[in-house]
Order: structure tokens, then sequence, then C-alpha cells
């Protein structure tokens, strides 16, 4: 099996057009949740979200396109050959929300086929890429699905991209559910009570380790395991045993040919729903079992940003290896009972060279990536 | 698989006893959920006392477009109601894989690929690819679409409605099944070594290599 490098990263976010402003401003526990002020979100449990700053439309096209195109921009030369592969769960869902309100809309970007077809031609890609969707694990799923087509051979390169928005459609849905906090989201806190939505993206050059050094490239950091598994418990709601996410916390620790005591920091899915935050401490508990290992949630400073989630946590996790810093949970204030991972509203320092990144959705779905850093 | 509607899907076309979730499922996860349940069927998976470790995946064009459109009439003030949280836990086009988990037991991964392909192939790529890694013994793959109808014009998918199969390694298999699928080198996927340009086409392949039954 060929190792697999991602040899090249980049974040936008609530809180900056760049992985080292997201960066700095998590280390300082800054949040991007605010109020809404792209829709009216007046008749909804939360009206706060992480938001990009001065994403405009073009006409009559969806507001991914701007922010992908920052997310692009100045990102390194692909490859030849690179395969894409990208993740979203809602894609363009503001223009599905124009052409319902009866506004003009670009029909054809409705379908997640719309920007994926404008990626591979933005990118110069021959490959017309496929997307993930495996709900709010989606790019978790995608940079497992990348990894392993590398590590199979079937792949020298493939190029990540990760992206949602916030919008009305989404806030309502969560609202609904009454999984919304109306302060901003609280990960692993005991007073939690609901999560924040977010928008971002991210892109992940993932190449093979004998390619990219071939070329003189050292790569960022590498991702030696991956694992998902369905709960099959419920649609919404986690496994309280939390049967999925251990499974696919093991299967990933498997496939890096590592066990417990090698990984030294977690970072959690964390949206700061009482039965998420939960069901995660349950699952952890039961793999690490008295290993306290660092652990934190990034959703209190970007907001879930459903499909980009688990590729943001992917560059930030990468960032914490090579810094040998975990950033902070913010909104964190009180540990949850009986949960005895340090979680911290402060920077915690990292050792060793192994990182749990994990993420889990709606239909049960858990996976689990084991990113491994360069050494010093 | 034909382009246009597709008639309702009921409890009884599926399920032969009373179940409380379909009746509660939009459109798109009832044809989903019933494909599935026919595939296991077929295979004699159906039943089941623990959990198994196969995995999902489809690939679709249009996804669960049409409820999203269901669901967002609830959410326009002129849809007259509060959101629906029935319809947007459904508003995701991997949730039917999931309600298929439940139903069914099955642990594996559970995704949902859009591609820009004609073929309606991309799932069974996915799965054949899972299979070769060892990713899982067991894989269900297909395909799903429906159109989205006059709500929003111009979304057609060339193929309409939810077909799956039960695909397992081939060293693994006791079963006496449809043939033997792989891939090539540049992703065809090959039913006996020969190539098949579309799902519709590997269907027939499969039916004609079982012969009737």
């Amino acid at each position: 099996m060929s190792e697999v490098l991602i040899t090249a990263t980049a974040t936008i976010t609530g809180l900056g057009p760049d992985l080292d402003t997201t960066w700095r401003r998590l280390l300082a526990g800054e949040t991007a949740v605010r109020p809404i002020l792209r829709f009216d979100a007046g008749r909804y449990s939360a009206r706060n979200a992480s938001w990009i700053e001065g994403l405009e439309t073009r006409g009559d096209r969806s507001l991914l396109y701007p922010l992908l195109e920052r997310l692009l921009d100045g990102f390194v030369p692909l490859p030849p050959g690179c395969r894409l592969v990208a993740a979203t769960t809602k894609g363009c869902i503001d223009t599905f929300e124009r052409v319902r309100k009866g506004l003009p809309g670009a029909v054809d970007d409705i379908p997640v086929s719309g920007p994926l077809a404008w990626l591979a031609a933005r990118l110069g890609l021959d490959d017309p890429g496929v997307n993930v969707n495996s709900a709010c694990a989606s790019s978790t799923m995608a940079v497992a699905r990348a990894a392993a087509m590398i590590a199979s051979g079937r792949a020298d390169a493939v190029l990540v991209v990760c992206m949602d928005l916030v919008s009305e459609f989404i806030l309502s849905g969560f609202s609904s559910l009454q999984a919304l906090d109306p302060a901003g989201c609280r990960p692993f806190d005991r007073n939690r009570n609901g999560l924040s939505i977010g928008e971002g993206g991210a892109a992940l050059l993932m190449m093979s380790a004998e390619k990219a050094r071939g070329k003189g490239i050292r790569g960022i950091g590498s991702v030696v395991g991956w694992g998902a598994a369905n709960d099959a418990t419920h649609v919404t709601a986690p496994a309280r045993d939390g049967c999925g996410l251990i499974q696919a916390i093991r299967l990933a620790m498997a496939k890096a040919s590592i066990g417990p005591d090698d990984i030294s920091a977690i970072n959690a899915h964390g949206t700061g729903t009482v039965y998420n935050d939960a069901m995660e401490a349950t699952a952890f508990e039961s793999v690490f079992g008295s290993r306290r290992i660092p652990l934190n949630s990034l959703k209190g400073a970007i907001g879930h940003t459903m499909g980009a989630a688990g590729g943001i946590e992917v560059a930030v996790g990468l960032r914490s290896l090579a810094d040998r810093t975990l950033p902070p949970t913010t909104g964190f204030g009180e540990p949850m009972e009986r949960f005895g991972f340090p979680v911290s509203p402060l920077p915690q320092p990292i050792g060793g060279r192994y990182l749990l990144s994990t993420n889990s959705g709606f239909g049960g779905i858990n996976a689990a990536l084991v990113l491994k850093g360069n050494p010093e | 698989m034909t382009p246009g509607p597709i008639p309702p899907v009921n409890r009884e076309d599926v399920f032969p006893e009373p179940n409380l979730r379909f009746g509660r499922l939009p459109q798109y996860s009832r044809v989903g959920l019933a494909a599935i349940a026919f595939a296991l069927r077929d295979a004699g998976m159906e039943q089941w006392k623990t959990k198994r470790f196969a995995g999902l995946v489809a690939s679709t064009r249009a996804g669960c477009l049409v409820t999203d459109i269901e669901y967002y009439n609830t959410v326009l003030p002129g849809g007259g109601g509060l959101p629906s949280p029935n319809l947007f836990s459904s508003t995701l086009p991997t949730c039917f894989l999931g309600e298929a988990a439940i139903q069914f037991g099955l642990t594996g991964p559970t995704l949902i690929v859009n591609d820009p392909a004609k073929d309606a192939l991309s799932g069974v790529r996915m799965a054949l690819e899972s299979l070769s890694w060892g990713e899982c013994g067991t894989m269900l793959a297909g395909h799903i679409d429906l159109p989205a109808g006059p709500a929003i014009p111009g979304i057609s998918p060339p193929w309409t409605g939810g077909l799956f199969m039960v695909l397992e390694n081939a060293r693994d298999s006791i079963a006496n099944g449809y043939g033997t699928l792989d891939l090539s080198d540049g992703g065809a996927v090959l039913h006996n070594g020969i190539g098949v340009p579309g799902l519709n086409e590997l269907v027939r392949a499969c039916l004609a290599f079982r012969g009737p039954s």
C-alpha cells in the first residue's frame, strides 16, 4: 500500500479567509458565531451562525462559487492526472431557495453536478470528479475515499474539496429539530444545548508519498488510518452506546497499525448537542479506557460547517500536529459529568505524532481518520 | 430504469407486515428502501438476528430534491405551517441508507455519490473498489433518482427509480449469483469480463447469466 501524504491545504471559515487566520483566531479562543444578516432568522430558535464576511451573489449564481473562488485562490498547482473528490451536503442550496421563492436562479447549479463541473473546469482537471455525501461526515468520508484511492494505487493524487453554506433551509431544519443553541454552541460543556450552524470550505491535496517525494515535496503530514461504520440505530439521533463511532475508530487505528496508546490528541465532532457529545464521550471512554488524551471541538468557533467540517478539521489537525498545540474548545466552560478527557477553553500542548479526527452524521454514519504529523 | 415519474410506493408493496417507519418516509426514501429490501430478499439476506458489517453506496444525480421541495414548502411563509422536522430529517440523500441500515442491521459505511456520469454506475464502481480494498465483505450498491417535477423545471434525471444489488467478494460468496463483476484499470465495470455501458445493461447481463428462475 502506498503511503498517503497531504501536500497542501487551504481553508475558508467564518474566522478567516485562510488557514493562518483561522488558526490564529482559533488559538485566541474567538468565535465567528454571530447574528445572521443574510436572511431573516427571526422565526427560528437561534439567530446566530458562523458565516463568511463579504460573500456576494453574482447575478443568479450561488454564494458557493465566491466561497470556492476564495478557497482556491493561490492554491498550489495540481499534478497531472489529479482526481477530484468533493464533499457537500447541500451544495448550491441558496439557488434552490431562490428558485422556490420565484427569484432568478441557475437551475443547473441545484444538482451537485453543477458545482462539481464548475470545480473541474476551474481547476483544469480532466477528471469530472465525484461528490461524496455522507451527511455531516461527508468530507471525512471523502478524505478516506481519496486515501484509499491513493493507497491502492488507483490514483497518484486526489484533490478533496469540501464546502457548505449557511442557509435558511438548514437553519430552519435544525430549529425544527430543536437542535440549535441560541447562545452559540458549547461542545462538551455540562450546559450544552445544541449546535450552531456554519459555512466554510477546505481544499486538501493528497498524494502518493512516493510520487510526492519524487517531486521533492515533503508534505504537511499523512493520512495513515481511516474507518467508517453505521450505528444502524436511529436516523437523526446517535446510538447512545457509541457503537458506530467505536467501530470506526478501531477500524482507523487498525488501518494505521497503531493502538489507543499511540493517539496523542483527538479532534472530536463535538457539535454541542446533548446526545452527540454524550455519545462521543461514551465512545472515547470505551476505546481509550483510562487514558486522558487532549480533546477539542472547533464547532464553538466556526460552527458546524456540515459537509466541510471534516475537511477543515483535517487542515487544522495537521497544523495542530505541526505546532504541537490543540486549539481551544470555544464555548466550553464546565466539564460534562463523568467525562475525564481534557477539554479546555485554552490551547492545550500535545506530544506524539498521531491525531484522531472524527465526525458523525444523520443516517447513523460515523467516520474516523488518523493523521500523522511529520517528524521534526 | 427509465426516465419519467414512477408510481407511489406503499408499505404493502415492500413489507408484508406493518412497518412503523415506512409510512412516515417521503417517496425518495421509500423508493430507496424498497429497492434495498428487494435486493436483500433476492439474496436471502433480508432476515437477520445480529448486525452485519455490510456497506451501502448509491449514485444519484438529483438526490433527494423531491424531499427538499416538500420540506421547503413547509418553510416558506406561504407554505402554511412550521418547518417539518420529520421531512427535514430526510433532506439528506443518504438518510434512506440509514433507514435501511436500521431496518436490516447493516453497520458498514453508507454514502451517496453524486456523479455527472450518465451510466448510473458510480455506486457500483465505488462498491467494487471498497470490496477490493477489503473495506467490507458485502456491499449493497445501486442508483436512485426521482424527477423534480414542475416545482423545479429542467431537472430530469435520465433514469428514475431505485435499483440495488448485493455484491460480495467472489472468494467469500456462497450464493449462486448473477455473475462476476470487476473494474478495469480505466474504471469500466465488467460483467464476467465484458464491459457494460450502464446500469440497465448491467442488470440485463446479470439476468441473462442467471437465466429464468
